[in-house]
Parts: C-alpha cells; sequence; structure tokens
C-alpha cells in the first residue's frame, strides 16, 4: 500500500510515525465526537432539560473542534516534509543533469526533462503528502471506529466489517479498471486536445490547400467522437466508483434498519445505536477520501519513477584524473587509439578511431549525416564517454581502457576538469540563454569587464550591430526577448568563447550549415583570422572550410576511413574524392556538362 | 462584472443544451438531498424504534432508508456523467469557434511562424473554462441551491432559526470565497508569472546544458534553474497554509450549525415523546451536507485563472483584410508580373520592399537568394497575396493576384522549409493537396517523388500515421511528402521557400533533382539559402534591403558579376 521508495527518503520514516500518533489521537477524538453527539440526541429525545445539555454540548463542540485542529495539524507537518522533500529531490535532480551532461537530456528528450523538473516535481510532492494523510487515515480510523461500534453492537459491527473488504475488492477493482480506463481516457484527452492542436498550427497549410473553411467541421466532428468515445469510458470507469459509493451508503441504510428491529424488539437501548449511526460514516469517510484522490497518486508515482530513474543512473568517476592542464601551448598534444561508442539501439557511433591533433591544428571532420561527425566531437567534449551506451559502467565494457592521452598521460574518457576548462563548443544552434546580451557573452566569464565584453563583441563582428539597438548590451534575447538570425547567434556564442581566453580548444558542429551563403562568407571572414593560437576541431559538410584546415578526417559509418592534409588526401584518398564529389552535386555535375 | 457585457465565450454555451445543464445541476442537488435524507430517515428510524412500536409503524422509515441509501450514489453517479457530458459538448463547440476565429484572423496567418506555445496557451485557455464550469460553478450552484431549499424548510418551522442557519451557510457559501479570492487573487497571478519563470529558468539550463557543463560550475547552475522553481513552490505552500486555515475555520463554522442544531432540538422538538422521535433525524442530517459546501471556496479561488482565461479569449478579435471583387480562378495561367512593389508593414516600419519589379513567363525558374532578413519571404507573401503591397502591384496576366484570393489554392501551392504534417495516415496528409484524388492518383505522386520503396517498407504502407512510434521520418522524406501533396494540388506556380535549409549536401541534392523534375511544367518562384541548384534556373535575383541588387540568367552572372562568381566558388567549395 506504500510505496517502499518512498521510505527511503530522508526523514520519511520519522515524520511518519509522528503523522500516525496524531492520526491515532484523532480516531478516538472522532470517537469522542460520535459520543457526545449521541449522548446530545439520546439527551433530548428523553425530553430532558436545555441546562443539562449544554456539557454534553460542550464535550461535543471540544471534540470536533480539536478534530479540525488535528487535522489542520497534520496537514501542515506533512505539506512542510513534502515540500522540503520535494525541493530537495529537484535540486538533485538538477545537481545530477550536471553531472551526467547534455546527453543524458537528449536522449531523455529536453522537453521530458524541463516536465519532469517543473510538473513532476510538484505531483511528487502531492503524492507524498497524500500517503502521509490519505493512507495513514484509511489505515488508522476505521479500525478504532470498528472496534467500538463491535462492542456497542456487534450486528452492526459485523455488517461494517464484512462491507469493508467488499470496499476494498472495489477499489482494487477500481484500480485495475482505472489504469487501464483512466489510461484510455487520458490517452483519449490528450489525442483530442493533441488533434485540435494540430489543426491550430495546420491552419496556414489547411489554408494555402484552400480547404481551411470547410476544416472547421471536421474539428468539430472529432471532438464530438472523441466525446462519444469518452463517455462511454467515463460510464464504466465512474461505475466502479459508484459501486464503492453504493456499499458504503447501503451498509449505514442497513445497518440502520438491523438496529431499528433490534430496538423494537427492546434488545439494544437508543445510545448504542445512535453511536453506530453516527459514526457508520466517519468509518467509511477516509477510503472514499482516498478513492477520490487515486488518480493523483497514479501521477505522483510516475513522476516519482521518471525521477529516481535519472537519479540512478551512474555518474562518469574520475574526472579529475587528468593531472594538469595549466594552459594549451603549440606542443600539447591530443590523441585517441581505438576510440570506440556504441549507441543502444541500431544508430552507428564510433568504431576504433585513431587520430592525434598538436597545439594549435585545425582539424575538419567530414562525412555524411549520421557518419559519427557529431559523436565524435561530443567524445572529445567528454559530453560523450567511450564505451557502450547498454552497459552499466560508465566507463565502457572495460573501466580500466584508456581510448585517450593528453600530453601522453592515458586518459578513461574526456570528462576532465581540466580538459573541459580549455575548451568550447559551438554547435550548429548554440543556445542563447534568456538574458542581456552582456550576460550572454559573460557566461564563461561573468566577472569580465564592460571593456573586454566589448573588446570580444567587436572581434566577434557583432559589436556595430549591437551598437544600433536602443539599449545596446543591455537588450535581452533568448527566450521571450529580442528574435536574431543564426547568424548574430554563432556571433554571440564566438564572443563568449573569445572572452574566455583559456579556452584555446574550439569544438565546431556545422556552426554555418544553415546560414544562406552570403551571412556564412561574411561569418567565415570573420572567424578564420581568429582560429590563429586555437586548436580548432570543425565538423562540417561544407566543402569551402576544408581550404583553412591543416588536417581533415574523413568518416564513414562510424569509422575513420581516411585522414591527412587536404591536398594528400585529394592526391591519394578515394573515399575523400568520392565524398567530395557527391557533396559538390549539381556544381560538379553541370561543369562536366 | 464588466467582462460578461461582452462576453461572447461561456453565454452562448450556457443557452446551448441548457436542459442537459439544468439536468446536471439538479442531479448535484438531489444527491445531497438524498444523503442529508438518508441520514434524517435513519435518525428517525432509529428514534422512534426505540419506542418499541408495533413492526407495522417502522416500516416506511426502512423503506425510505434504503431508497435514499440507494438514492445518494445513483444520483451521484448520474449527475457526474451528465455534467461531464455537458461540458465536452460545450468544448467541442468553444474548439470549433477558437478554429474558426483564428481561421478568419488574416494576421493570425500571415505570421510567418505560430510558436507551437501560443497555441497550447489558446488550447488551455478552453481547459481552464471547462475548469470553471466543473470545479467553479457547479458546485457553488449546488450549495447556493442547498442553501435555498434548507432555509426554506427549516423556516416552515421556526423562520427565526432557518435565518441563523441561512446567515451561517452564507458563510460557506460567500464569506470565505470572498475572502479566499481577496488572499488569492495577487498570490494567483504572481504564480502565474512565476511558473512562466521557472519554466524558462529551466529550459535555459537543460539546453545549455553543454555550455554550462564546460564551465563547472555546478552550483551557479543549480542555484540558476532552481531558484524560480524554488519561489513558485514557496507561493505554493503558502496558498497551501491559507487554505488549510481557512478550511479549519470553515470546519468550525459548520460545527457551530451541529450545535446550533442540537440547542434547537433540544428547544423545539421536546414538546411531546412522538415529536422528540425527530431529534436525531434534524442532528444527523446536517453532517453529510458538510461535502457540498467545502469545495466551494477552493472553486471561486480559482476564479483568477479562469477569468484571465476568458479575457484571453474574448480578446481574440479577428483582423479582417479589405480585398478587391473576388475574379473566379483562370484556366490557363501565363505570366506573373510585379510592378514597382513596394512594402512596408505601416508608416513607422522599414521599407521591406523597394521599388521591385520582374516578370517570369509561364513555367520559368526563377532563384531568389539574399542574407536572411532581407525581405525574400516577404516577397512569397506579396506574390501569394497574404500581404497587400503599400505601392504597385502583382498581377497574373494583369488581373491583381489579390482578386484571386478565394481561388487561390487553383493558382499557387507553397512548399516551405519545414512543411506541416498533420497527425494522421500519410494517405490523408497527401490526399489534402486534392480530396477528390484516387488511391492511383496518390500513388503515382508518390511514385513521383521517390517515396514508393520508403512506403513499402512501412508495415500499414499509406495509412501508417506520420507519428507511429519507430518511424522517424527524415527531413528529406518529409520535405518529399510534401511535395507529393503539392503535386496533387496542381497549381500552375509553386512556391518554395529554403525547402532544403537544415538538409545535408546529400539529401539537398537528391532532393532538389527530384524538385525540378517533378515541377518541370509550372512555373518556379524558389527562395534559397545558397547555390547549390541555382544553376537549374533560368533566372537568379539578389535581394538586399528589400531591392534587388544582381539580376540575371546564373550563366550571365558567372560570367559577368565578381560577386557571383565569389559566392559561387565558396559554396562549390573552391575558395
Amino acid at each position: 500500500m506504500i510505496d517502499k521508495r518512498l521510505m527511503r527518503l530522508p526523514g520519511m520514516r520519522a515524520v511518519m510515525m509522528m503523522l500516525a500518533g496524531l492520526t491515532l489521537v484523532q480516531a478516538f477524538v472522532i470517537l469522542g465526537q460520535g459520543h457526545f453527539l449521541a449522548l446530545g440526541i439520546v439527551h433530548s429525545w428523553q425530553l430532558k432539560t436545555l441546562a443539562g445539555l449544554w456539557p454534553l454540548i460542550g464535550w461535543f463542540a471540544a471534540a470536533y473542534a480539536l478534530r479540525q485542529g488535528l487535522t489542520w495539524l497534520k496537514n501542515r507537518l506533512a505539506g512542510h516534509f513534502a515540500a522540503k522533500t520535494a525541493g530537495q529531490l529537484q535540486e538533485d535532480l538538477m545537481a545530477h543533469l550536471f553531472a551526467l551532461g547534455p546527453r543524458a537530456v537528449a536522449d531523455a528528450g529536453t522537453g521530458n526533462v524541463v516536465t519532469m523538473a517543473l510538473d513532476g516535481i510538484p505531483e511528487t510532492q502531492n503524492y507524498i503528502e497524500l500517503i502521509l494523510i490519505k493512507i495513514l487515515n484509511m489505515m488508522i480510523i476505521p479500525i478504532v471506529l470498528l472496534v467500538y461500534i463491535w462492542v456497542q453492537h456487534p450486528v452492526a459491527g459485523i455488517a461494517l466489517l464484512l462491507m469493508f473488504p467488499v470496499i476494498i475488492l472495489f477499489m482494487i477493482i477500481l484500480g485495475y479498471a482505472a489504469r487501464d480506463k483512466s489510461e484510455t481516457q487520458y490517452a483519449g484527452f490528450q489525442q483530442m486536445s493533441n488533434h485540435f492542436i494540430d489543426s491550430l498550427r495546420g491552419l496556414k497549410t489547411l489554408q494555402l490547400m484552400g480547404i481551411s473553411r470547410q476544416y472547421a467541421d471536421n474539428v468539430y466532428q472529432v471532438s464530438e467522437s472523441y466525446r462519444k468515445q469518452t463517455m462511454g469510458v467515463l460510464k464504466i470507469a465512474m461505475l466502479s466508483s459508484f459501486a464503492m459509493d453504493f456499499f458504503a451508503t447501503l451498509s449505514i441504510a442497513v445497518i440502520a434498519v438491523f438496529m431499528g428491529v433490534d430496538l423494537l424488539a427492546g434488545k439494544l437501548a437508543l445510545y448504542p445505536a445512535m453511536v453506530a449511526l453516527i459514526l457508520a460514516p466517519e468509518y467509511f469517510m477516509p477510503i472514499r477520501e482516498f478513492g477520490s484522490d487515486y488518480h493523483a497518486t497514479l501521477n505522483g508515482k510516475n513522476a516519482l519513477t521518471a525521477i529516481l530513474a535519472v537519479l540512478a543512473a551512474p555518474l562518469p568517476t574520475q574526472t579529475d584524473a587528468l593531472t594538469a592542464l595549466p594552459a594549451w601551448t603549440s606542443t600539447s598534444t591530443i590523441s585517441a587509439q581505438d576510440l570506440s561508442f556504441q549507441y543502444s539501439g541500431k544508430r552507428a557511433g564510433v568504431t576504433r578511431a585513431t587520430f592525434r591533433f598538436q597545439g594549435f591544428e585545425k582539424v575538419a571532420i567530414i562525412g555524411a549525416s549520421g557518419a559519427g561527425k557529431s559523436t565524435l566531437l561530443n567524445l572529445l567534449g567528454g559530453f560523450l564517454q567511450p564505451g557502450n551506451a547498454d552497459s552499466d559502467q560508465v566507463n565502457g565494457e572495460d573501466a580500466t581502457a584508456m581510448p585517450f592521452a593528453i600530453n601522453g598521460q592515458p586518459l578513461p574518457h574526456l570528462a576532465q576538469e581540466n580538459w573541459q576548462a580549455h575548451l568550447s563548443y559551438i554547435p550548429q544552434d548554440p543556445y542563447i540563454f534568456a538574458a542581456s546580451i552582456a550576460a550572454n557573452i559573460r557566461f564563461y566569464r561573468p566577472d569580465a569587464d564592460d571593456e573586454a565584453v566589448q573588446q570580444a563583441a567587436d572581434a566577434a563582428g557583432i559589436l556595430t550591430w549591437i551598437q544600433t539597438l536602443p539599449t545596446g548590451f543591455a537588450t535581452r534575447i533568448g527566450e521571450g526577448g529580442r528574435g536574431i538570425s543564426g547568424g548574430q547567434a554563432q556571433r554571440i556564442a564566438l564572443a563568449r568563447t573569445l572572452l574566455d581566453t583559456d579556452r584555446s580548444i574550439w569544438l565546431f558542429d556545422e556552426p554555418t550549415a544553415h546560414l544562406d551563403i552570403e551571412t556564412e562568407a561574411a561569418l567565415k571572414d570573420t572567424m578564420v583570422p581568429l582560429f590563429a593560437g586555437h586548436l580548432v576541431i570543425f565538423a562540417t559538410h561544407r566543402l569551402h572550410w576544408l581550404n583553412q584546415m591543416d588536417w581533415v578526417l574523413v568518416m564513414q559509418a562510424g569509422q575513420v576511413v581516411a585522414q591527412g592534409r587536404p591536398a594528400d588526401l585529394a592526391q591519394t584518398s578515394d573515399a575523400y574524392h568520392q565524398l567530395v564529389h557527391e557533396m559538390r552535386g549539381d556544381f560538379d555535375a553541370l561543369a562536366e556538362k | 462584472m464588466h467582462w460578461l457585457k461582452n462576453d461572447h465565450w461561456v453565454k452562448p454555451d450556457l443557452k446551448r443544451y441548457r436542459w442537459l445543464l439544468f439536468w446536471s445541476l439538479a442531479l448535484g442537488i438531489l444527491t445531497f438531498m438524498a444523503a442529508g435524507a438518508l441520514m434524517f430517515t435513519s435518525g428517525y428510524l432509529i428514534d422512534f424504534s426505540a419506542r418499541m412500536p408495533l413492526f407495522a409503524a417502522i416500516y416506511v422509515p426502512v423503506v425510505l432508508t434504503r431508497a435514499f441509501g440507494i438514492g445518494r450514489p445513483v444520483f451521484q453517479y448520474l449527475e457526474r456523467l451528465t455534467s461531464h457530458n455537458w461540458v465536452l459538448k460545450v468544448t467541442s463547440h468553444m474548439r470549433r469557434k477558437l478554429y474558426q476565429v483564428l481561421e478568419g484572423d488574416a494576421a493570425f496567418l500571415q505570421a510567418h511562424h505560430q510558436t507551437g506555445d501560443l497555441l497550447s496557451l489558446l488550447a488551455d485557455d478552453i481547459g481552464h473554462i471547462q475548469n470553471l464550469y466543473l470545479r467553479t460553478v457547479f458546485p457553488a450552484v449546488v450549495a447556493g441551491g442547498l442553501t435555498l431549499i434548507a432555509t426554506l424548510l427549516l423556516g416552515w418551522f421556526d423562520w427565526l432559526f432557518a435565518l441563523w442557519i441561512a446567515l451561517l451557510l452564507l458563510v460557506q457559501i460567500l464569506l470565505l470565497p470572498w475572502w479566499s479570492l481577496l488572499v488569492e487573487k495577487r498570490r494567483k497571478s504572481a504564480q502565474k508569472r512565476l511558473n512562466q519563470e521557472a519554466y524558462v529558468a529551466l529550459t535555459d539550463s537543460v539546453m545549455g546544458l553543454s555550455d554550462w557543463v564546460i564551465t563547472h560550475r555546478q552550483a551557479a547552475f543549480v542555484d540558476g534553474a532552481v531558484a524560480k522553481p524554488r519561489q513558485l513552490a514557496a507561493s505554493m505552500q503558502r496558498s497551501k497554509q491559507f487554505q488549510w486555515v481557512r478550511d479549519l475555520i470553515g470546519e468550525l463554522f459548520f460545527g457551530l450549525i451541529a450545535v446550533s442544531f442540537l440547542v434547537w432540538t433540544s428547544k423545539y422538538w421536546t414538546g411531546g415523546k412522538l415529536i422528540a422521535d425527530w431529534v436525531g433525524s434534524f442532528v444527523l442530517v446536517v453532517f453529510p451536507l458538510n461535502q457540498a459546501f467545502s469545495g466551494v471556496a477552493q472553486g471561486v479561488s480559482e476564479w483568477p485563472t479562469s477569468r484571465d482565461s476568458l479575457a484571453h479569449l474574448n480578446a481574440l478579435t479577428p483582423v479582417t483584410r479589405p480585398l478587391p471583387q473576388q475574379l473566379p480562378a483562370p484556366t490557363e495561367v501565363g505570366t506573373l508580373t510585379l510592378a514597382h512593389l513596394n512594402f512596408r508593414y505601416d508608416q513607422d516600419s522599414e521599407p521591406l520592399i523597394t521599388d521591385l519589379s520582374l516578370t517570369i513567363h509561364r513555367g520559368e525558374k526563377l532563384a531568389i537568394l539574399g542574407p536572411s532578413g532581407m525581405g525574400k519571404t516577404t516577397l512569397l507573401q506579396l506574390v501569394l497575396g497574404d500581404l497587400t503591397p503599400t505601392h504597385g502591384q502583382v498581377a497574373l496576366d494583369g488581373v491583381n493576384v489579390l482578386a484571386y484570393q478565394d481561388q487561390r489554392s487553383s493558382l499557387f501551392a507553397v512548399l516551405d522549409q519545414s512543411p506541416f504534417l498533420f497527425n494522421t495516415s500519410i494517405l490523408n496528409n497527401i490526399r489534402l493537396g486534392n480530396e477528390q484524388a484516387s488511391d492511383e492518383d496518390v500513388a503515382a505522386a508518390l511514385q513521383a517523388v521517390q517515396l514508393t520503396d520508403l512506403i513499402a517498407r512501412l508495415p500499414q504502407g499509406v495509412n501508417t500515421p506520420m507519428a507511429e512510434s519507430g518511424f522517424d521520418f527524415s527531413g528529406g522524406e518529409r520535405q518529399r511528402m510534401a511535395l507529393a501533396r503539392i503535386l496533387l494540388q496542381d497549381a500552375p506556380i509553386v512556391l518554395l521557400d529554403e525547402p532544403t535549409v537544415g538538409l545535408d549536401p546529400l539529401t539537398e541534392q537528391a532532393l532538389l533533382e527530384t524538385m525540378f523534375t517533378v515541377l518541370q511544367d509550372k512555373t518556379v518562384l524558389w527562395v534559397t539559402h545558397h547555390l547549390q541548384g541555382v544553376s537549374r534556373c533560368d533566372q537568379v535575383i539578389f535581394l538586399e534591403d528589400g531591392a534587388l541588387t544582381m539580376t540575371g540568367a546564373p550563366r550571365e552572372l558567372a560570367a559577368t558579376n565578381a560577386r557571383y562568381r565569389r559566392l559561387y566558388a565558396l559554396d562549390a567549395g573552391e575558395a
């Protein structure tokens, strides 16, 4: 009944014991409330005076108030604990994601991770509260009440006791039915709302096809047909909760009739009958309250599972294996020997790649899409660790393998603090944070002064544009801010990198692939002079970059099939030739005509 | 209450299906009346039986007790079904209405990109109105109805006591909800803002993770990511604490009702033995009614959210655009002429197109190049008639294209960067181009765009849903599907807006090959971001700051224009 994983949360046991104690007290208070209410009714029934009733009213009121006060106190305690625990989970989750790196996020899907951190946490919080309040209520209160009712009137006690398993049985049926039905029901709702959003998104397309007007009826028809389906499901899903309610109220009616007959025969006094009647609804109350929150517990359970799965993912170890790398100089080297990485699933990774780069070389990685260029860059950036993504061991099948070496020191992977401190990684769509332009440029060096920021922006060729903006460097960009073009985003990422002079190793992942040719040409003019004094590793399928490179790796289906100086490769490598020819496409085809 | 006057989202639906609405509210009231009556008759049954009358005398209360015991869950079941049915019916209408409003909105359709977020927000608004009915309006009406009925019934015995009880019930249905609204109003809007900020903060953290990781500033990362969510959680916690206190007060007031009944029955119903049998009834009837009142205050405190959504929807006023007298589409299409075209959004904004003139003959292929943001897409929108030129006109054989807007789909087809494919089967998606197309026509179009092999590999062939898990169609494949759709549409003029951006060179090359083959007979205006395939065109234009800076046949430009040569060399990998 209680999720064992919850018991492992720090402090859960203590809070649970305390709340169980309070719930037990509350059960007796409920008993007292019913007792004095019954006494009061009997008092009036016996035609006694109001004066004698006042003490009973007083006791009833006190018990009633105490009961409500206890509910408040329990809510506060459970609520406080759940909030604190959920906050801690959220922090742990983010810290763990940081340590796992961007690949873990990409595998789970960005949207899923954000949803998990934003909605999953409150759902988990709610789940903890429900467990602490509703489930404890259900486990403690009915038992105390049942014992008392049994003592007063065994027949009523037996009736209520028999009814409990019947209700539990229905709850289990409800549970199974609800699990299936609520999932189809939820999927239906989801599908319905997705279809609707889909229609709105595709409105432009529908208009271009000249059918947007008549499509309105389709929107209605689809919504209506889902309504009919949903109602069909609800009829059955609600039938289970109907049955639960039915047995609870019917059993109250039944014991009232039983007791009426006993009273009639003179076998029973009024007080025991009255108190049993008053306490019977209280006996069923906790289970009915739990039933109405059943779906919330399902959501909470799923959210907790998802969060715990992330927290259970193993982190890379030995991130400080690289002893020292004070600066990247012209004599520094990075090499890889039989470097492999295999994704789970069919997607090709990298197979037995071997290479060695030195100093401020300019290296291009070329190949068709899916050839493993990005994977290799991710391995070099330390965002992926060599080995098999399915394997539990973070560092691969063989944790002792040392595929990398920096300045001759063998390393298991490149998630090394001392390596990443010199690194900068610019993808096709560099991420722009929801902040000012200045804050975006300062990202690696929050302490940089305004002049340095300006110089970096100038070197990246974006200063003129920034100065035309009314608010200059203070202009907010990113989510919710001013929109910027792909070329401008690249330049801001470049300025960000330039500001941190320690970062002399640049990884680029197709930075100009989606830019128009003029923007690309202008950006290239800016970038090429900046390459001096940096180790540049550049994945691209734009051939003109090869003219600026010292070394080229040609990749095909995860393997490095050729490497060398561009001029040499052009002479000797068939793979290089073939690839270049295919990429040039029309340019060659038409030249040959 | 000013929102009520201009509302056209709630009022029509209250009138529509009003009987269903009436029954769901009536059943809600009946549910609680049955619950009260169950305790009332049970209390009487026991009190009365304790006097040990003849068995026959308790027959009626016994039957009634059973009847009400069954009645309560039955009514509740029916109430839930009716109210959900009503709300879902209304939702269907609201969805169609929202669709129609946006469909008629020229500004919405002109916008080049509609972010998914905005649309989800609009869809959420409808969800909030559903909640308004189910969580705010229904409970409040049911509780109000019960208050009225209880007051009238008690007034029959003792109007002064009835007044007192009415006063205590008004605390539940007016005072506490009003107080909640007052306290929660500002907090709710702060929570809405914080929720948005938390979303941005988390997105920033998650999307920018690779930049964060290489800074090794884990503490700053975690703080940045959780600061807003933590504020949000703290605010939600304050809301909860308020709710607990409010509920405590509500319960205590309810306790006062129970006490009042104990006192009242002692004074009013102790005149004789027969009368005193009603004491239990009157005291016990109070308790099941508690549930009818306990949700009202919470429901009402959610009103600010629904009100925002209502305001949002009511504020949607479609922009309609003045168009000339619409003409039937011509059967034969010849020359497209752009004459002294000028465009700017309004007087204060920069001109996007300046004095642009151009002639495109039937079957010609025109490539449009130029840096992004320099009016290429605007030009296509003008040709299409989505935008009205500030000066000049776009004419098709001398007739302004604005006069063909009703029949536009038979003249123009468009393929852009990310064609929209609906979450339905491939067949349905392609048939959108022409709903009369036979299966053979669709198969022929798929054959032309070279998708036959891919589709043969799918388990359900053309009936495979687009979003079927396990089949992730690539960018090139999606473009081919959209191209097939356009082939069915069979419009004489095709506008291509950077359809190959983001594709790798090999995929791009193959797609261009297919495109130029299947569109051989069409007039094509092709906006492109680089020179791959441009040599296949008859004319190339360069748009910069909204004006033509280079124009000519590709071969001509290659021979005479240095800038063109430089870009060509760069693109070909020679520079």
